[in-house]
């Protein structure tokens, strides 16, 4: 099958590369850019398991073409946090015990912060419904809505 | 006893990874020149394969070899309890999804190509999909036994004399309904012959241990020649206990000279694993107007499908567990595993006790309806405490927490109907508001049969401490809790300690992750290694102090003499000069609860050393016009015996209700139509509600700091609860799992919508 060179822009680094026109960008993270934190959990876009944000909005990296995201800025879990220093998010997922297999959390994760990029303080409603595209057997849900709240405390709270 | 680590919200271990994306799963290993493996299944559910023939797709470019049946080196015949299964169909197949050939290529699309080239001819069979059918004298033959796996019987007292002297009796049947397990991380791994010739395989598993000793019998070799390590696993629910790709991997490394990897897409994830085993419950229930239990008498029909996997334990599970944690004098139950055309059934969450609870709790319920008497106090007129003997013949000795979990619940049942009463706004049309109660007991470890566990703990001159354990962290956290134990013992951090877990090569068997066992039995033998390791340090400190080792404190991470703690010298000095002394010291611990096997007649005997006990309580929405039930809120109280760690323990109650949600309301495997999570719906965020936790802590006296399990009991009394709130809201029962849109819809009749 052909290739396409494409220019992809992930967590800010540019990557050059050619790629089949039916290959997917959760593909191409894994198996050419050796991200290997967004998972696949089912591969048709039900679950949520690879999720990335796409311009900063969670989209399904199994179901979206790398051919069709060039010049986008796309983000994934490797992208979050700032050298050691964990994002918010992250640190307020730690802190909240909200996670157990660990399967589910790239996307979760990333589908929190992009909830509370666009919303400061997301009623408990509005968690639920942020993350009801991203399903978890494990928890239950209820320590990772706890600690999107934290997040969102944490982020309102100018740090230093 | 005041504990530093034991009791404390410790971070789980490895979240840092977690939460970066930095984990390894098994389908993120990088294994360069591994070939692919992809399965044949059948497409029928019952025949005999008359021919294979390979030619075509072996001549496929990129196809490396094509195995059969004939190829397995051992014996082609595995599981878990009952061995029945073929890795490659000898000549039978048995269900849609049976493995009849493995391809091994250097890429997905040739061995793609390959599958679609493969000539395989299967002589179709009659088959048979309702396990009551599949019981009749005619029925097709599944196995050459037969198709009943296995009977399991419980007698005590004279259930007759029970129901004579019973004012009430109610006989109801129940059903439940097939499930799968929907971790998130389908089933993966990676295997490759070492220089010396072992083959190593690296898998999302709950069992290593057995794992390996499986593959051993199949490649015909030692199982020292086969090395097992379990990747960080992505959930398991009981369906990671059965082999996957397991056998595919090992029968690919064994012959061929390259690494293979394996990794079900979600489709094969759900047509090719076990299932939750549907139930077909009769039970009569006989109580005087008190409200006190007389007689209980059963019948359990559990679907094993295919293969028998667990449905032995299944199947002993449910009638062992089939009065609820409830004194009854008078009990015949008879329970029955039998074999399908459908997926096979396996352990999941609780092995036949979710289910059978929904038949106890119901009848429970349906009593006290009967009988004028609220939910609570029914159940407590009946509940457990020590001196109780169970339908086993047990004497229950201690850690018998059921009327505490009662006592915790009834403020939120009395909330809850408040909440319904003061209710100011008129609810929309058919809508109803209901409160619902439901209890649970549960055994923990392996049913009458030995499930030692075993542990180390080593510590070297540098004063390095390393925990070895065969158990399996799944996502559950025992990593997390067996260091808080032994970092308990040793008066240390758990960061101090070094985990080395679940890999065939560097620990000894634990046993497998599940039956909600690894806190209690494994946490034990954990506590053992590390107090034998403690008392070698404590014999070098009291010859340093010249004082009585039972005078020398451990903790905090120093050695020293009672009332002389500004004497006080840093453990790993301690651990230095021991060690230098006696060389490496190695703390060996195991542990094996007592229990008595079953008698094949009665059942009596002693299946479990210990149990944990719940009640929950749920406050439902009913719309019988559209159908839909929202559980709106819900209250659930464990005995733990301890929580080692109480974010954990809440954790699995909350993860255990959402579950029974799904389980309750939606969730339905329909075999060889089910394959997605498009049409396999499990609960969202939005389908839980407000949880609150409450943990009961009535101390095991054999377990790690008093410890039992949570894992499974968490999900247990979830469904029942909701069913009884259905009925508060509606007066209607429901039977019949789940109860879906379509079921509550035809649940009332129109004219009272």
């Amino acid at each position: 099958m052909n290739r396409i060179p494409i220019t992809l822009l992930v967590n800010g680094e540019p990557y050059s590369l050619a790629v089949p026109p039916n290959k997917t960008l959760l593909e191409v993270l894994r198996d050419d850019l050796e991200l290997m934190g967004t998972r696949e959990g089912c591969g048709v876009g039900a679950c949520g398991a690879c999720t990335v944000l796409i311009d900063g909005v969670p989209a399904r990296s199994c179901l979206t073409l790398a051919v069709d995201v060039q010049g986008l800025s796309i983000t994934t879990i490797e992208g979050l946090a700032e050298g050691d220093e964990l994002h918010p998010v992250q640190e307020a997922f730690v802190e909240r015990h909200a996670i157990q297999c660990g399967y589910c959390s790239s996307g979760m994760i990333l589908t929190a912060k992009a909830l509370l990029d666009k919303k400061k303080r997301p009623t408990k409603d509005e968690i639920k419904r942020a993350i009801s595209g991203n399903i978890c057997r494990c928890t239950g849900y209820a320590k990772i809505e706890d600690a999107i709240a934290t997040a969102a405390k944490k982020l309102a709270t100018p740090s230093k | 006893m005041i504990t530093n680590v034991v009791g404390k919200r410790i971070q789980r271990i490895g979240i840092q990874q977690k939460v970066t994306g930095k984990t390894k799963f098994a389908a993120d290993l990088d294994i360069p020149g591994a070939l692919t493996l992809r399965v044949y299944r059948s497409p029928v559910a019952h025949g005999i394969v008359r021919k294979i023939d390979t030619k075509k797709a072996e001549a496929i470019e990129g196809v490396v070899r094509i195995f059969t049946a004939k190829d397995i080196p051992g014996k082609n015949l595995y599981g878990i309890i009952n061995r029945d299964q073929t890795v490659l169909a000898d000549s039978k197949v048995r269900f849609i999804g049976d493995p009849i050939a493995l391809i091994a290529a250097e890429n997905e699309k040739s061995a793609e190509q390959a599958l679609k080239a493969l000539e395989i001819e299967i002589e179709e069979l009659p088959a048979v999909f309702d396990p009551l059918e599949a019981l009749k004298p005619d029925a097709p033959r599944i196995h050459e036994k037969g198709n009943l796996l296995f009977t399991r019987k419980i007698k005590r007292g004279d259930v007759e004399k029970g129901f004579s002297a019973s004012d009430i009796i109610l006989e109801e049947t129940y059903e439940t309904n097939m499930l799968e397990h929907a971790y998130i991380e389908p089933e993966s791994g990676i295997a490759y012959r070492e220089k010396e010739g072992r083959i190593t395989i690296l898998v999302t598993t709950q069992n290593p241990h057995a794992d390996q000793a499986q593959l051993a019998a199949i490649l015909g070799i030692g199982p020292e020649n086969v090395r097992v390590i379990q990747t960080e696993t992505g959930g398991g629910f009981g369906g990671k206990l059965d082999m996957s790709v397991q056998p595919f991997l090992a029968l690919a490394a064994y012959y061929l000279d390259r690494p293979v990897r394996m990794t079900y897409s979600r489709e094969e994830s759900f047509q090719a694993t076990a299932k939750r085993h549907p139930l077909k419950i009769r039970m009569k229930t006989g109580a005087t107007r008190e409200g006190k239990l007389m007689a209980v008498n059963a019948e359990i029909i559990a679907d094993t499908g295919a293969y028998g996997s667990y449905g032995i334990a299944v199947a002993t599970r449910a009638a062992v567990h089939a009065t609820g944690p409830y004194e009854v004098p008078n009990v015949a139950i008879e329970s029955k595993a039998v074999y399908t055309n459908n997926n096979w059934s396996g352990a999941m969450r609780g092995f036949g006790v979710p289910q059978i609870a929904v038949a106890h709790e119901s009848q429970m319920d349906k009593l006290a309806d009967s009988l004028g008497l609220d939910p609570i106090s029914i159940r407590m007129a009946n509940a457990f405490k020590v001196g109780s003997v169970t339908p086993t013949g047990q004497t229950l000795r201690a850690s018998v927490g059921i009327r505490e979990t009662l006592k915790k619940i009834r403020p939120y049942y009395e909330k809850f109907s408040r909440e319904i009463q003061e209710t100011q706004h008129p609810l929309p049309q058919g809508v109803k508001l209901g409160v619902g109660v439901a209890s649970m007991w549960y055994g923990i470890g392996n049913t009458g049969h030995p499930n030692p566990s075993s542990a180390q703990v080593e510590i070297d001159e540098t004063g390095k401490i390393t925990l070895l354990t065969g158990a399996a962290d799944i996502g559950q956290g025992s990593d997390t809790v067996l260091l808080q134990i032994a970092a308990e013992v040793l008066g240390v951090g758990t960061e101090e300690i070094l985990l080395v877990r679940a890999d065939t090569g560097l620990t000894t068997d634990a046993g497998a992750t599940s039956a909600s066992r690894q806190t209690y039995i494994s946490g034990r033998a954990v506590y053992e290694a590390a107090t034998k390791a403690k008392e070698a340090l404590l014999k070098k400190a009291a010859e340093i102090f010249n004082a009585p080792s039972s005078l020398i404190v451990c903790d905090g991470g120093y050695f020293y003499p009672q009332y002389r703690e500004y004497q006080k010298i840093p453990f790993g000095e301690v651990a230095k000069r021991a060690v230098q002394a006696d060389g490496v010291i190695r703390g060996e611990g195991t542990f094996n609860p007592e229990t008595s096997s079953l008698d094949p007649e009665t059942g009596q005997g002693i299946p479990y050393t210990t149990y944990a006990f719940a009640t929950q309580v749920s406050l439902v929405r009913v719309d019988s016009v559209t159908g839909q039930v929202s559980v709106i809120r819900a209250a659930s109280a464990h005995d733990v015996g301890k929580a080692v760690n109480p974010s954990n323990v809440e954790g699995q109650i909350f993860s255990g209700v959402a579950m029974g949600i799904g389980m309750g309301l939606f969730e339905q495997f329909f075999p060889n139509k089910t394959k997605s999570f498009d049409t396999y719906l499990i609960p969202t965020a939005l389908d839980v509600p407000e949880v609150t936790p409450i943990i009961v802590e009535d101390p095991e006296p054999t377990g790690p700091f008093g410890a039992k399990g949570v894992g499974e009991p968490a999900l247990i009394p979830t469904a029942p609860a909701i069913l009884n709130a259905i009925h508060q809201a509606t007066g209607r029962w429901v039977n019949r799992l789940p109860a879906d849109l379509e079921t509550i819809r035809g649940l009332v009749p129109p004219e009272e919508k």
